[in-house]
């Protein structure tokens, strides 16, 4: 079905995810730092952040039990191999055969459980806040998540990514009307699942404020190098979904050296671009009230809904 | 054929030998043995006899005339064979759970009356499925109904659990009354209670005939399921009852109504409706969406594990009727490969959900065999004392919160999948209308998963929220026997989805079969570019080599590291106790104030004072946060207080004078006579 060139780039393709995330966050740290005045550490940071913990020795709450313990692995395995699924810089992936879009929010949640059960895992009040916090949060992304998916693979003829990202290569310059809507409540679920502001502070330690941060807070050592990691694949993840999806340009269909190079550069480009603009959005405005956040999901939701009314029309 | 129908005579025989020797054991130390170990045996007969009977032939045997021009018909197709598994399965595991779990009962209770009523129990739902006569269908099920009665009320010291088993009873004969208006309305087409004569001649029934029985099946085999409004008794009689006859009603009962649901809509012209039916498929979708999401909100909120269970059996039989739904109405629009798939996907979860949702009140029920209660709020720390039932209910909250690679996530994949396929509708408006029902499905299944890791994680995570906890032990090992039977189900239906598939396909005659287990599941879309591509062996191939692959990593970059033991973190505080944990209320807090339309959430405040009134020295504060139940309260609390009102009003006319009673047999005959009268005039 297909080649051993295919397969080896559709490899290649995953680890450049698993590879490159902790460089994004790099870059947006580094945006942050810019528009707050500051300095701040290279984009290579985020790297020796991760050899660093994973040499250092571990701390475990004596209240813990074994899910604590494999909550790490579970979400750098679940998130890691939804990377193997994403077209990256060719149109296809030969993974796609095993799995579709459905399948990559399936890993997602596989995640997002196990931590939600690691945060009551170390019975503090912080796990229990950052779960219970999260509980809303997931609950209401999923259906916005769901009718964007229901947009784009309606408009693109499959939930198959290969398909999908196959079918915008192909595409004139953003064709459907639809496309409009699900692209602004994509962006809003792409800021609430990988927990940026105005939903969540990544950068922050306050209890009032932290959802993520607060699952994970007992983590130390190893764990922490894979909670991290795995976040900034999931980040990197999405990221490449909305690059890839409503704005492909400069993606290889074809597999010769000087398309695959272009797919390549150009879509380090656009991803550091969107990076950099969550990071200056983050730094322009403050963390809304919990209770508010459902607004915002709704606005996702409405937006999405008018897309889908506009496609069957 | 013959070897077929021993198989049955076998499963029967044990079934009524099991309950026999359950009542002539007289409470003996081998009551438990007596009972369920033929109730086991008789139920792997049964799976026997649903297996072959799928790959097989359909089986039909007649006992002509049992009673006057009715014939005792039994048939089994494939659709009954494999509902047949369904409970046969689930009675297995559960049968082999209660020789351990009813240890408890032995020293309060008979438990010689419990494996009667059980047996008889798991024995009528075999013939409500197998039976081919509306006539002996009603008989059965009512048996089913009843001796269900009996069971959810065994434990009948408390008051509650009465009421509950009466609420009970008054909903599934007001359902029954519907089924039986159904079955009427045919027999007066047709002059017949045999379900082939209604399948013969169903096409030439009047179109408002037609839409009226599948309304009132729809209404009766509804209430069964535990569709909203109807469901009111579901939470309180899976509550009430011992955690294994809870089990068997989540798992199998309410799929029987499901069954009938299926049953009405193939005889009724199976896959050949017109587009004027359209509205049944919508009906369904409609009530499976709402009752899929008001169930889960009322699960994700609950302190108690049974009643959170029981509410999410409400959540998973919408999630089938979206399916089933679907499937009739592209049935009706003339898609049979799509209607097949929604078909496929609805059924999937229907043997998915009677697996999981099984596990999980045999989890609560060892919860409950352990530590005496079944607030949440009073558990906690459990993993410790009970690993096995804590691995074991885990793998049922995965399974059930839809989650790759178990057995939830298949079927909630293929509903999915059937709700994108919408876009093949060529109405417009029906389009938007079903596209519409996915926003209910995902919202379902976001707020499924929380209301398992509230489940899970408070039950059995982090610290002991009460004292008692400390002196559990792990249970009997029969239970746990039972419990791994199931979740084994979970994982291997996960893995291998083409398992479940080809029995289906091969079960309904649908779709041609996955030729190996590692096919993908393909489907394809308007330009036969691939729609969507699932291979589970592949992914969970992928799983492990990623798992063994960033192991070594981590091993080889960090090599040895020392891993210390130390309280959680406690802000330099110190002492954290049980008291600063979050409870299973508060956990639920967010979701409960973005719904506070529905649960209208308030707090209850009592306050005691130092002498009397001096609002300024508080002895005692209690607050307690509550929610209303807006069914019980808006719906039915009118109905019945509407009927003790006229009920009030009817008394006054027993007078208990017998000249008063004279009076009105003489207005009765005077009435008569002239309607008789007047009638032969016209």
């Amino acid at each position: 079905m297909y080649s051993i060139a295919e397969i080896l780039i559709g490899v290649i393709q995953g680890l450049a995810i698993i590879l490159l995330s902790p460089l994004i966050t790099g870059i947006m740290q580094k945006t942050k730092a810019r528009t707050q005045k500051r300095i701040g550490a290279t984009i290579l940071q985020p790297y020796y952040d991760i050899i660093k913990l994973i040499k250092k020795d571990e701390v475990v709450s004596d209240q813990s039990s074994w899910i604590f313990k494999v909550c790490p692995w579970i979400n750098f395995v679940a998130l890691a191999t939804a990377a193997f699924f994403i077209p990256l810089f060719l149109t296809y992936s030969p993974f796609g055969l095993a799995g579709d879009l459905l399948l990559v929010v399936g890993l997602f949640a596989l995640a997002r459980f196990f931590t939600m059960l690691a945060g009551l895992d170390v019975a503090s009040s912080f796990g229990g806040l950052g779960s219970s916090r999260e509980m809303m949060f997931s609950a209401l992304l999923e259906p916005a998540l769901f009718l964007t998916i229901f947009i784009v693979a309606l408009t693109y003829g499959g939930t198959n990514l290969s398909t999908i990202v196959a079918a915008v290569a192909g595409a004139t310059l953003l064709p459907h009307p639809q496309l409009i809507f699900a692209a602004i409540a994509m962006f809003i679920i792409v800021l609430g699942e990988t927990g940026r502001l105005p939903f969540d502070n990544p950068a922050t330690h306050l209890e009032l404020t932290m959802v993520h941060e607060a699952m994970v807070l007992e983590y130390s050592g190893k764990s922490l190098a894979l909670i991290e990691w795995s976040q900034a694949i999931k980040l990197m993840i999405l990221l490449a979904l909305v690059v890839n999806i409503f704005a492909p340009w400069g993606i290889s269909s074809s597999i010769t050296v000087a398309t695959l190079g272009i797919g390549f550069i150009s879509l380090v480009a656009k991803i550091s671009l969107l990076a950099v603009i969550i990071a200056y959005l983050e730094s322009t405005i403050a963390k809304w009230r919990l209770f508010r956040i459902p607004d915002l999901i709704t606005i996702a939701i409405a937006s999405s809904m008018i897309g889908m009314v506009l496609y069957y029309l | 054929m013959i070897e077929n129908l021993s198989l049955l005579q076998i499963a029967i025989v044990l079934f009524v030998t099991g309950s026999l020797l359950g009542l002539f054991s007289r409470n003996s130390k081998f009551t438990r043995m007596l009972t369920f170990v033929p109730t086991m045996i008789a139920s792997f007969f049964t799976v026997l006899f649903s297996v072959i009977t799928i790959t097989g032939k359909p089986f039909h045997f007649i006992i002509p005339n049992v009673l006057p021009f009715i014939n005792f018909e039994i048939f089994a197709d494939g659709i009954a064979a494999f509902f047949l598994l369904v409970i046969s399965i689930v009675s297995f595991a559960v049968s082999l759970y209660s020789i351990g779990y009813m240890k408890e009962y032995e020293t309060t209770k008979r438990t010689s009356v419990f494996g009667f009523l059980f047996n008889i129990f798991i024995l009528s739902m075999i013939l409500v499925v197998i039976s081919n006569n509306s006539f002996f269908f009603l008989i059965f099920w009512e048996l089913m109904s009843l001796t269900s009665f009996f069971l959810v009320i065994y434990d009948h010291d408390r008051e509650e659990n009465v009421k509950s088993g009466m609420t009970y009873l008054i909903m599934t004969q007001f359902g029954t009354a519907f089924i039986l208006a159904s079955f009427l309305l045919g027999y007066i087409q047709t002059g017949s209670f045999s379900f082939d004569v209604f399948h013969n001649s169903s096409s030439s029934f009047p179109f408002l005939t037609k839409n009226l029985i599948f309304l009132f099946a729809f209404i009766g085999f509804g209430t069964k399921a535990g569709i909203i409004p109807l469901h009111i008794w579901l939470p309180k009689a899976h509550t009430s009852a011992p955690s294994n006859v809870s089990a068997l009603m989540s798992a199998v009962m309410i799929k029987i109504g499901i069954y009938g649901m299926v049953r009405t809509i193939f005889d009724l012209g199976g896959f050949g409706l017109s587009p004027d039916y359209s509205w049944w498929g919508l009906l369904m979708i409609v009530v499976g969406s709402v009752s899929a999401i008001i169930g889960v909100l009322y699960a994700v909120i609950e302190h108690d594990m049974k009643r959170a269970l029981a509410f999410s059996s409400i959540e998973n039989i919408g999630i089938i009727l979206i399916g089933l739904g679907l499937s009739v109405v592209f049935a009706s629009l003339n898609l049979t490969i799509l209607s097949a798939l929604a078909l496929v996907a609805s059924m999937y979860h229907t043997i998915n959900h009677a697996v999981f949702k099984g596990l999980l009140f045999m989890g609560a029920g060892s919860v409950v065999y352990a530590t005496h209660t079944r607030n949440m709020e009073h558990l906690g720390g459990l993993i410790k004392k009970m690993p096995w039932t804590a691995l074991l209910f885990l793998i049922g909250a995965i399974s059930i919160s839809g989650l790759p690679p178990f057995n939830g996530f298949i079927s909630e994949w293929l509903t999915m999948q059937a709700l994108l396929s919408s876009y093949q509708i060529p109405s417009t408006i029906l389009q938007i209308s079903v596209a519409f029902a996915s926003i209910p499905f995902a919202l379902t299944i976001g707020i499924a998963a929380a209301t398992f890791v509230k489940l899970f994680g408070i039950s059995f995570l982090s610290r002991p929220r009460s004292e008692h906890i400390a002196k559990i032990k792990e249970v009997p090992r029969s239970m746990i026997a039972g419990m791994s039977i199931l979740a084994a189900i979970c994982i291997l239906f996960g893995v291998l989805p083409f398992l479940g598939i080809s029995l289906l396909d091969t079960a309904f005659h649908l779709l041609p079969h996955p030729a190996s287990p590692f096919d993908a599941i393909t489907l394809q879309n308007n330009s036969a570019k691939s729609f969507a591509n699932l291979s589970m062996p592949v992914v969970v191939i992928m799983l492990s080599s990623m798992a063994a692959a960033i192991f070594g990593f981590i091993k080889v970059i960090g090599g040895k590291t020392r891993k210390t033991t130390f309280s959680t973190w406690d802000c330099g505080f110190g002492s954290l106790d049980q008291r600063m944990e979050y409870t299973a209320t508060s956990l639920s807090q967010p979701i409960r104030t973005v719904f506070k339309t529905l649960f209208r959430p308030h707090n209850k405040i009592q306050k005691e004072f130092f002498g009397g009134t001096d609002s300024y020295l508080l002895k005692t504060l209690k607050v307690e946060s509550v929610t209303k139940n807006i069914f019980e309260e808006n719906l039915y609390l009118p109905i019945i207080s509407s009927c003790i009102y006229i009920f009030d009003k009817i008394r006054k006319l027993q007078t208990g004078k017998i000249n008063a009673y004279l009076l009105y047999i003489m207005i009765t005959v005077v009435l008569l006579l002239l309607f008789v009268r007047l009638s032969h005039n016209v």
